[in-house]
C-alpha cells in the first residue's frame, strides 16, 4: 500500500513548463530519493508535494486521498512533513520550544486560549524525547540561533519529526555539511525514519546511494529513470544525463 | 537564582497589589479619578499591544474598537431600561467581538503598510457611523448615561464614580489584564509568538495562521471594547472622542512610550501618557506638541520605551528570556 502516489504531476510558471508529467510512488516505510541535476525540477516537485504550490495538472494523493489542492497546513495536519534546504526554525527560541510547537499542533493544541503548553508534562515529555531522537537532549534551553550548524540542522530535522508524521519529506537534508557532518546526518535520518515512509530531494550522490530503497532520476522535468540504487546505477541513460556530470 | 528571581516577582505582586488596594485612602478625589482613567488606559494599551508587540501587527484604527466598545454601552443602557450593569459591560463587549470578526475577516487578507493602512480606513468608517447616525449615537452631541447600580445580591453598590468606581474598574478591567497576561503563556499566545517568528514555518506544522491572527485580532478588539465601556462609565458620557483618531493616536503613543517589549510597557506607557498630559494640559493648550514631540524622542532614542529602559537599568533582563515567552519588536 501506498502512502504516497504523484501522478502525472505537471507544473507550468506562466508557459514554462517546469514538470511535463512526474508518476511514481511511495511504500509506507520506504525511502524514497529524488535526484536530477540543477534546473530538472527537483525543488517544483517539493513543493507540490508538501503543498507549497499546486500542480497545473494531475494529482498527489496521501494515505488514499487526493491532497492535490489542500494548503500546506491541512498536509500537516493529515501527517506529512517538511524540511527546509535552509534552516527554518524559530530562532529565538529554545530548541525545546522549537519542537514543542509541533509536537503541541499534533496534539491538536493550537489555538487553545486557557491551556498553557509549558505546564503540560506530557507534551514536554514528547518534546524531550524528540530532542532525544535527534541528539539535542543536552541543548534544549539553547536558543536555535546560537547552535552549531550541524545542530541546527538537526534541530530542522527535529522539528519536522515534532509532527511525528507518516511521510517525512527531506530537502536537500545534507546541504551546506562537511564530510563528517554528513556521515552523522545519515545515520541519524536512517535511524529517525525507520518507521515511516521518506522522499528525499538530494544532490549529494554518496547520500541518496546510501540512504535510498528506490531512486527516481528526474530531468528536464520528466522522470528518467526509477529503480534500486543498483538499477539506478547500472542505467545508461542516467549515466548521460546525470551521474557523468558529477566528475564536474 | 530563579527561585529568588521568583520570590522577588512575587514580594513586587503583592507590595503593587497591596498598593492598589489602599490608592482610596492616599488619592483625593480628584487624583483617584486620574488613577482610575489610567487604570482603563492599561487595558486599552495592553490590547493594542497584543497585536503590535505580541503579532508585529501595526493598526491604525484601535479607537474603532474601543469607541465601539463604549456607544454600544450607552446604546445598551440607553436602549433596555432596567438592564443590570454587567448586562450592558456583556453587550457592548459582545457587540465589539462581532464588529472585530467583520472587520478581520475583510481586513486580515492584506498584511503591513496596507494592514495598517485599511485599519485607518475602518476607523474613519466607524467614526463616520458615530456621527451620522445621530438617532442611535447622539452624533455631535454624544450620548449621556445613567450607570445604574451593580447588584451584589446582598446590596447594590452606585460605581459610577470615587472609590466604587476604582474598585470596580480595578476588578473588572484588572481581571482582564490578568488575562492578557496569561493569554501570553497559552496555545493561543504562543502560537502568536511563533507566527511572527517564523509563519512559513507555523503553516507547515499544521497552524492555519490566518485563524490565528483573526481570534488574536477579535480578543484584543473585545479588551479594547471593555476598556471603552468602562471609559464610559468614567465620564457618565460618551462622545466620538472615544472613536476618534485622537484615541487611535493616544494608544498608539502610550504603547510606543512604554514599551511593546514588555508585557507591562504599555501600562507604563497608559499611566504615564494619562499624568503627563493632565500635567501639561493644566500648564498650556499646546500640549498635544510637547507629546508629539516626546514620542519621536522615545522612538529615536528609547526604542525599548520606557519599560525597556528600566529592564536595562535593572541588569540587562534580556528580552524573552521569561518562559520562552517572546514579547517585542524588531
Amino acid at each position: 500500500m501506498a502512502i504516497l502516489q504523484v501522478i502525472g504531476v505537471q507544473k507550468d510558471f506562466s508557459g514554462l513548463q517546469v514538470l511535463t508529467g512526474v508518476d511514481f510512488e511511495v511504500g509506507e516505510k520506504e525511502r524514497f530519493s529524488v535526484i536530477g541535476p540543477n534546473g530538472a525540477g527537483k525543488t517544483t516537485l517539493f513543493n507540490i508535494i508538501s503543498g507549497k504550490f499546486r500542480p497545473s495538472a494531475g494529482q498527489v494523493v496521501f494515505d488514499g486521498r487526493d491532497i492535490s489542492s489542500l494548503p500546506a497546513y491541512t498536509r500537516a495536519r493529515l501527517g506529512m512533513a517538511r524540511s527546509f534546504q535552509i534552516t527554518n526554525i524559530f530562532q529565538r527560541l529554545s530548541a525545546l520550544d522549537n519542537v514543542l510547537a509541533g509536537v503541541r499542533s499534533r496534539a491538536g493544541l493550537r489555538h487553545n486560549l486557557l491551556r498553557r503548553p509549558h505546564h503540560d508534562r506530557d507534551l514536554m515529555k514528547r518534546s524531550e524525547q524528540i530532542l532525544e531522537r535527534v541528539g539535542l537532549a543536552d541543548q534544549r534551553h539553547t536558543p536555535a540561533q546560537e547552535l552549531a550548524y550541524g545542530q541546527q540542522r538537526a534541530l530542522e530535522m527535529g522539528v519536522t519529526l515534532s509532527l511525528e508524521p507518516k511521510l517525512v519529506l527531506l530537502d536537500e537534508p545534507t546541504a551546506g555539511m562537511s564530510r563528517q557532518e554528513t556521515e552523522e546526518a545519515i545515520s541519524m535520518i536512517r535511524r529517525v525514519t525507520k518507521e515511516t515512509a521518506c522522499v528525499i530531494i538530494e544532490h549529494d550522490m554518496n547520500v541518496v546511494f546510501s540512504l535510498a530503497d528506490r531512486i527516481s532520476v528526474l530531468h528536464y522535468g520528466v522522470m528518467l529513470a526509477c529503480g534500486t540504487p543498483e538499477e539506478i546505477r547500472a542505467d545508461q541513460r542516467v549515466k548521460d544525463a546525470y551521474l557523468g556530470e558529477e566528475e564536474e | 537564582m530563579a527561585s529568588q528571581n521568583a520570590v522577588l516577582h512575587r514580594v513586587g505582586l503583592a507590595l503593587a497589589l497591596a498598593l492598589l488596594l489602599v490608592m482610596p485612602w492616599l488619592l483625593g478625589s480628584y487624583q483617584l479619578r486620574l488613577f482610575t482613567e489610567a487604570v482603563i488606559f492599561s487595558l486599552y494599551a495592553v490590547s493594542y499591544n497584543m497585536l503590535l508587540g505580541y503579532a508585529g501587527l501595526l493598526s491604525f484604527g484601535h479607537a474603532m474598537f474601543f469607541g465601539w466598545g463604549a456607544f454600544s454601552f450607552a446604546v445598551a443602557l440607553n436602549h433596555f431600561p432596567g438592564i443590570p450593569l454587567f448586562g450592558a459591560v456583556a453587550l457592548a463587549m459582545a457587540s465589539t467581538t462581532v464588529m472585530g470578526l467583520v472587520v478581520g475577516v475583510l481586513l486580515l487578507r492584506v498584511k503591513g503598510t496596507p494592514f495598517a493602512l485599511l485599519t485607518l480606513a475602518f476607523n474613519a468608517l466607524v467614526f463616520a457611523i458615530g456621527i451620522k447616525w445621530h438617532s442611535v449615537t447622539g452624533g455631535d452631541d454624544g450620548l449621556s448615561i445613567a450607570c445604574p447600580p451593580l447588584n451584589l445580591g446582598f446590596t447594590a453598590l452606585n460605581v459610577s464614580h470615587g472609590a466604587n468606581l476604582y474598585f470596580f474598574t480595578l476588578v473588572i478591567v484588572g481581571a482582564a489584564i490578568a488575562f492578557a497576561w496569561y493569554f501570553t503563556r497559552t496555545a493561543m499566545g504562543q502560537s502568536v509568538l511563533l507566527i511572527r517568528e517564523n509563519e512559513e514555518r507555523m503553516r507547515f506544522l499544521g497552524y492555519n495562521t490566518n485563524v490565528s491572527r483573526l481570534i488574536l485580532f477579535v480578543l484584543s478588539g473585545a479588551l479594547a471594547g471593555l476598556a471603552g465601556s468602562f471609559y464610559a462609565i468614567l465620564n457618565s458620557f460618551v462622545s466620538l472622542d472615544a472613536v476618534s483618531i485622537e484615541m487611535t493616536t493616544k494608544v498608539l503613543l502610550m504603547t510606543f512610550i512604554g514599551g511593546t517589549g514588555q508585557f507591562l510597557g504599555p501600562v507604563v506607557g497608559a499611566f504615564f501618557f494619562t499624568y503627563v498630559q493632565n500635567y501639561l494640559s493644566d500648564l498650556t493648550d499646546n500640549w498635544p506638541l510637547i507629546m508629539g514631540a516626546l514620542f519621536i524622542g522615545m522612538v529615536l532614542w528609547v526604542p525599548g520605551g520606557l519599560a525597556g529602559l528600566a529592564a536595562k537599568l535593572s541588569g540587562g533582563r534580556k528580552q524573552g528570556d521569561q518562559d520562552g515567552t517572546l514579547a517585542g519588536m524588531e
